[in-house]
C-alpha cells in the first residue's frame, strides 16, 4: 500500500567510473599480492613439511617446470589447449546465466566417443581425425544437452544435473573400458589388467609442431582461434547480445524476443561441445596418455577449465592468459615433484596458487557490488 | 439487512452507556515514509461486538493503519488506547499479549504440515500435541469452521486455509481481530461462510473486528461501522446502516478528482497547462473503424487455480488513450504480462491491427507492434548490467547490426540521438543502466519503445515512484504518442492518472472489464462502484 518512496531525483551523479588505467593497475596489484602471499605460504610449507627441497628453490622450480627447462613450455601449451577449450564452453553457458559445472564428465564422454569412433573409422587420416573430433563435440554436447533439456522442460536445476551427470559419465566410460565391444583394447598388446583402449593410428593424431626444442600439438592453435571466435560472437553479434541478455534478465529477454528454451539449451549444447572437444584433443593431442583412453582420463582438466573461466570472469580473451597460467601451474608443480618434494605437498602448493588466483576476482566482484549499492543509495 | 438494523439498535444502547470505553482507540495516528504521509492524523475506534469496515483505494493508508495496530509499523505521532488506557505496541508479539490478532491477506502456512502442526508453530516449550489438537477441534466446533486438526494444509482449499489462519488467531482468544482483505482469494460462497462465522464471533463473544476491504458490497452487508480513507486521511466515518453504496463510492474516490475532470470536460482549461492534443477530439468524433489492439475474451488461470483473467475483452483504437482503472490485483499485472509475451493465454485472442498474435511466444508482441512500459521496469523493461545504448536496442538489435554483427558505432550514434531527444540524463551511451536514476531509466524504456514505431503502447503504472517533473514528462509523452496515431493503453491503479490522461476509461475487476465511460461523461460514483465490484450487475 504505502511504499517507501523511490528515488525522486532526476540528476544522475557521476557513476563510479574511474579511468581504465587505474582499474587495470588495481587488478594487477591485487593479483601480485595474492600470488606473492600464496608463494610465501607454499615456500614455508616446502621448508617445514618436506625433508627434501628447500623453500628458496620453489619459485625457480615451478618456473623451470612451466617454461624455462627445455621442452617444458611445449608441454604447458599442450595442457593449456584443453583447459582453454573447457573454459570457453563455460563462458558461453555462464553468459547465458546457466551454471554448468559438469565439464569433467562432458569431457570424458567426449573422449570416449572420440575413442570409439577414432579406432574404428577408416578413410584418409585428416578426415578421420576431423570426424573423431566431431564425435567428441557431439558426445559432450549431448551429455550437457540432457541437463539443458531437464532445466528448460522440467525446471530441474542445471547445477545439480551437470554435476551428477559427471559422476555418471565417469562410470559409464569406465564401464566401456571394461568391455571389448565398446572401448577396451584386445588382450594382445596390453598388460593384462590394464583397462585401456586401442591407441589412435598415427595418421589420425593431431600433428605436433617442434619449435625451439619444444614440441606441442596444433590443438593449441585451434583453441586460440576458437577463443577469438567466442569473444567475437559474444561481444559483437546479435546472437551473443541476446545470449547475454538472457543471462542478465530472462524476463526482459523473453519480452524482447529471446526464446529461453532455444538459447538456453543452445548455450548448454555449445558448452558441452567445447568440453567434449577438449576431451577429443586430449586424446588425439598426445600430452595425456599415449593416444589411448585410460582410466580416469579426465585428470581434472574439466575442473581446471571451469576454474579458469571463473578466474577470467567470463572473458574469452583474458581466459587465454589464465589457461596458460593454469597449465603452467600444472607442469610446474609436476616438476616440483621431480625435485623430490612429495607429491602431496606439490599438490597443496598447486592448490594454494589456484586459490590465490581465485581470490582477486571474488574481491573485485564484491567491491564492484559495494560501489553499485553505494551509487544507488546515494541517490535515494 | 436485518443484521445491520440489529447492530444500529445495539449501537444506540452502547452509545448510551459511556461508562465502558471502546476496546481500541487509535487517536491522531500519523506515519510518514520519507516524503509520503501514509497516515495523516487518523483516528479509528473499534468497539466490542462490532465489525468495523475500513474502505479505501490502494495507497489510501488502510494497511499502514492496521500495521500500526498490530505493531508492525511504529507511528510517528498519535496514541493507541486499549479499554481507555494508553499503550505502546512495539511488535506483533506485544500486540498478541494485548489481545490483538490479525489475519493477513497472504497466508503463512506450511503446506507439508497438518493443521494442528501449523497452529502450534511458533509455540515455545514442550509441544503438547494432544492439547493443541483438542483446542483446534474445540475452536473449529465452537465457530462451526469444520476443520479437522489432522488434515494436511496442501489438501485444503483457499477458504479452508483461511479458516486455519483464523483458528491460529482465535486460539489465543484475542479481544480484537483484524482482517486484511480476507476475501481476495475466496470464492463467493467461501466469503459468505467467512462472514457468517465472523458474525458469530462478534455477537457471541463481544470481540471487536476490523475488516479492511475495497469491496463495497462486502462492507455494506457485513459491517456495523465504516471508516473511509483517502490519501492517508479519514474522509468519512460513521455507521454503515442507512448508508448508500453510492455515497461510500463517492467518498472513497474523492471529489477533487471530479473537479479536475469538470474543467477538462468543459475544455475551459487543461489542468496541466498543456496544449490539448487535437487528435483526441477527432477520435472522439469519429473513432477509426479498425482497432489498433483488440483483446477478445482473454482467460488465464494461475497456478493456484485462481482466475487471473476471466473473459477480458477490450478494444483500443489508434490515436486514443484508454485508461484501465481498477483496484490493485484485479488482473492488471497479468494483462501487462500477456502484452509483453511473458504468459500464454488459456483461451481468447490478441489482435494487433487486425492480425492475430501468438501469446507467450518470446518477442511476438513486440514484433507485432506492441510497445510496453512495464509496471516494474527492472523486471521486464531493462537490463541493469547493460549500457544505456544496449538497453535502447534490446528489443530490436537488428536495427543496429548487419549480417548478424552488431555495429557498435551506429549503435552509439543512434543512442546519442535518443538520449538527446528524450533528455536522458546520463554520462553517455556507455553508462551502465544501473547508474541512472529511476526517472531516467524510465525514459530509456520509453525512448526504446517509441523508437520502434509501435502501433500500440501499453503503459503500466508509468509514473509509479517518479517525481512530479518526471510524471509531467511521462504524461506528455503518452499524449504525444496518441497524437501520432498510436493506440495507448494506460493501466494504472492511480485513478487521478487515469482520469487525467484517458479519452476513454474502462474498469477492470476480477480479471475482466466491467464498465466503460468516455472522457466527457465520467460518473465518479459509478466508477467507484465498478472498481469495488458493486456495479458488476451493469453488465
Amino acid at each position: 500500500m504505502s511504499e517507501t518512496p523511490e528515488p525522486v531525483e532526476n540528476v544522475t551523479p557521476e557513476p563510479g567510473q574511474r579511468s581504465k588505467l587505474a582499474s587495470v593497475s588495481e587488478v594487477l596489484t591485487l593479483y601480485a599480492i595474492c600470488l606473492f602471499v600464496a608463494l610465501a605460504l607454499a615456500a614455508l610449507l616446502v621448508e617445514f613439511a618436506s625433508d627434501k627441497g628447500s623453500w628458496s628453490s620453489v619459485y625457480t622450480v615451478i618456473l623451470d617446470g612451466a617454461v624455462r627447462k627445455p621442452g617444458r613450455w611445449g608441454l604447458t601449451l599442450g595442457i593449456a589447449a584443453p583447459i582453454l577449450l573447457v573454459g570457453l564452453g563455460t563462458i558461453v553457458s555462464g553468459r547465458a546465466g546457466l551454471v554448468n559445472i559438469g565439464q569433467e564428465g562432458q569431457l570424458v564422454i567426449g573422449a570416449g566417443c572420440a575413442t570409439y569412433v577414432g579406432v574404428r573409422i577408416g578413410g584418409p587420416g585428416p578426415l578421420a581425425l576431423a570426424l573423431t573430433l566431431l564425435c567428441a563435440v557431439i558426445g559432450g554436447a549431448l551429455w550437457a544437452g540432457i541437463a539443458g533439456a531437464l532445466r528448460f522442460w522440467r525446471n530441474v536445476p542445471e547445477v545439480l544435473t551437470t554435476l551428477l551427470m559427471g559422476t555418471v559419465a565417469a562410470n559409464l566410460v569406465g564401464w566401456g573400458l571394461r568391455n571389448r565391444f565398446l572401448l577396451l583394447a584386445p588382450p594382445e598388446g596390453r598388460a593384462n589388467r590394464n583397462q585401456v583402449s586401442l591407441p589412435l593410428r598415427t595418421d589420425r593424431r593431431i600433428p605436433r609442431v617442434e619449435l625451439f626444442g619444444n614440441e606441442f600439438p596444433l590443438s593449441i592453435v585451434l583453441a586460440l582461434v576458437l577463443a577469438f571466435v567466442v569473444w567475437l560472437v559474444l561481444g559483437r553479434t546479435v546472437v551473443g547480445f541476446r545470449l547475454r541478455m538472457l543471462g542478465r534478465n530472462a524476463r526482459t529477454a523473453q519480452r524482447s524476443g529471446v526464446d529461453q528454451k532455444r538459447y538456453g539449451i543452445g548455450a548448454m549444447l555449445v558448452s558441452g561441445g567445447f568440453a567434449g572437444l577438449a576431451g577429443g584433443v586430449m586424446l588425439a593431442g598426445g600430452d595425456f596418455g599415449d593416444y589411448q583412453l585410460v582410466a580416469n582420463f579426465g585428470a581434472g582438466i574439466g575442473f581446471a577449465g571451469l576454474l579458469a573461466a571463473l578466474v577470467a570472469r567470463q572473458r574469452a580473451l583474458l581466459l587465454i592468459f589464465i589457461a596458460f597460467l593454469f597449465a603452467g601451474l600444472r607442469t610446474g608443480s609436476g616438476f616440483l615433484r621431480a625435485t623430490g618434494v612429495s607429491a602431496r605437498i606439490a599438490d597443496v602448493v598447486q592448490g594454494t596458487l589456484v586459490l590465490a588466483m581465485l581470490l582477486p576476482p571474488a574481491i573485485l566482484y564484491l567491491r564492484a557490488r559495494r560501489r553499485a549499492i553505494a551509487a544507488t543509495s546515494s541517490r535515494t | 439487512m436485518t443484521s445491520t438494523s440489529d447492530a444500529s439498535f445495539q449501537n444506540d444502547m452502547v452509545g448510551g452507556e459511556h461508562s465502558s470505553p471502546p476496546t481500541v482507540e487509535l487517536i491522531d495516528i500519523t506515519k510518514r515514509f520519507g516524503q509520503i504521509v501514509a497516515c495523516d492524523r487518523v483516528s479509528l475506534t473499534l468497539r466490542s461486538g462490532k465489525i468495523h469496515g475500513i474502505l479505501g483505494e490502494n495507497g489510501a493508508g488502510k494497511s499502514t493503519l492496521m500495521k500500526v495496530l498490530i505493531g508492525l509499523v511504529l507511528p510517528d505521532a498519535g496514541q493507541i488506547r486499549l479499554h481507555g488506557k494508553p499503550v505502546q505496541i512495539t511488535d506483533p508479539i506485544d500486540a498478541a499479549t494485548h489481545g490483538i490478532a490479525m489475519v493477513h491477506q497472504h497466508f503463512s502456512l506450511v503446506e507439508a504440515l497438518t493443521v494442528w502442526e501449523n497452529v502450534a508453530l511458533g509455540d515455545v516449550g514442550r509441544l503438547d500435541h494432544r492439547h493443541v489438537r483438542e483446542r483446534v477441534a474445540q475452536i473449529s466446533e465452537h465457530y462451526g469452521l469444520h476443520i479437522n486438526p489432522d488434515d494436511r494444509i496442501s489438501d485444503l482449499s483457499a477458504g479452508m486455509r483461511q479458516r486455519v489462519e483464523i483458528i491460529k488467531c482465535l486460539r489465543r482468544d484475542p479481544q480484537v481481530l483484524v482482517f486484511d482483505e480476507p476475501t481476495s482469494v475466496l470464492s463467493p460462497s467461501e466469503s459468505e461462510f467467512l462472514f457468517a462465522a465472523l458474525r458469530r464471533v462478534v455477537q457471541e463473544e463481544g470481540k471487536a473486528v476490523a475488516l479492511v476491504s475495497h469491496k463495497l458490497p462486502e462492507i455494506l452487508s457485513v459491517t456495523d461501522e465504516v471508516t473511509i480513507m483517502r490519501d492517508g486521511k479519514v474522509v468519512r466515518a460513521g455507521e454503515t446502516a442507512g448508508t448508500a453504496a453510492s455515497e461510500l463510492a463517492r467518498a472513497m474516490v474523492g471529489r477533487d478528482v471530479v473537479l479536475r475532470r469538470e474543467h477538462a470536460a468543459f475544455g475551459v482549461m487543461d489542468i496541466n497547462d498543456k496544449p490539448t492534443p487535437s487528435p483526441v477530439a477527432t477520435t472522439a468524433a469519429a473513432p477509426s473503424p479498425s482497432p489498433a489492439l483488440r483483446l477478445v475474451d482473454l482467460h488465464i488461470t494461475g497456478r493456484d487455480g485462481r482466475a487471473l483473467l476471466s473473459g477480458l475483452t477490450l478494444d483500443v483504437y489508434p490515436g486514443e488513450i484508454v485508461g484501465v482503472a481498477g483496484v490493485e490485483d484485479n488482473g492488471q499485472r497479468t494483462l501487462g504480462d500477456v502484452l509483453s509475451s511473458l504468459v500464454a493465454l488459456d483461451s481468447g485472442k490478441v489482435e494487433v491491427a487486425g492480425i492475430g498474435v501468438a501469446t507467450g511466444r518470446a518477442g511476438a508482441m513486440a514484433k507485432a507492434g506492441i510497445g510496453v512500459i512495464p509496471e516494474d521496469r527492472h523486471d521486464s523493461g531493462c537490463v541493469l548490467d547493460f549500457t544505456v545504448a544496449e538497453n535502447l536496442f534490446i528489443a530490436d538489435p537488428d536495427r543496429v547490426s548487419r549480417r548478424g554483427f552488431m555495429n557498435v558505432a551506429t549503435m552509439r550514434q543512434r543512442a546519442e540521438v535518443l538520449i538527446r531527444q528524450f533528455s536522458i540524463n546520463c554520462t553517455g551511451p556507455n553508462a551502465p543502466m544501473w547508474s541512472l536514476s529511476g526517472g531516467n531509466q524510465q525514459r530509456v524504456v520509453m525512448a526504446r519503445e517509441l523508437a520502434h514505431d509501435p502501433k500500440v503502447l501499453v503503459a503500466a503504472q508509468p509514473t509509479h515512484g517518479l517525481d512530479v517533473g518526471a510524471i509531467e514528462y511521462m504524461s506528455e509523452q503518452l499524449r504525444n504518442a496518441a497524437a501520432t496515431g498510436v493506440g495507448v493503453l494506460l493501466i494504472s491503479t492511480e485513478l487521478e492518472e487515469v482520469l487525467d490522461l484517458s479519452d476513454r476509461i474502462v474498469v477492470i475487476y476480477n480479471g475482466r472489464i466491467v464498465g466503460e465511460m468516455s472522457k466527457g461523461h465520467v460518473d465518479v460514483e459509478r466508477l467507484g462502484m465498478l472498481m469495488t465490484g458493486a456495479g458488476e450487475s451493469h453488465e
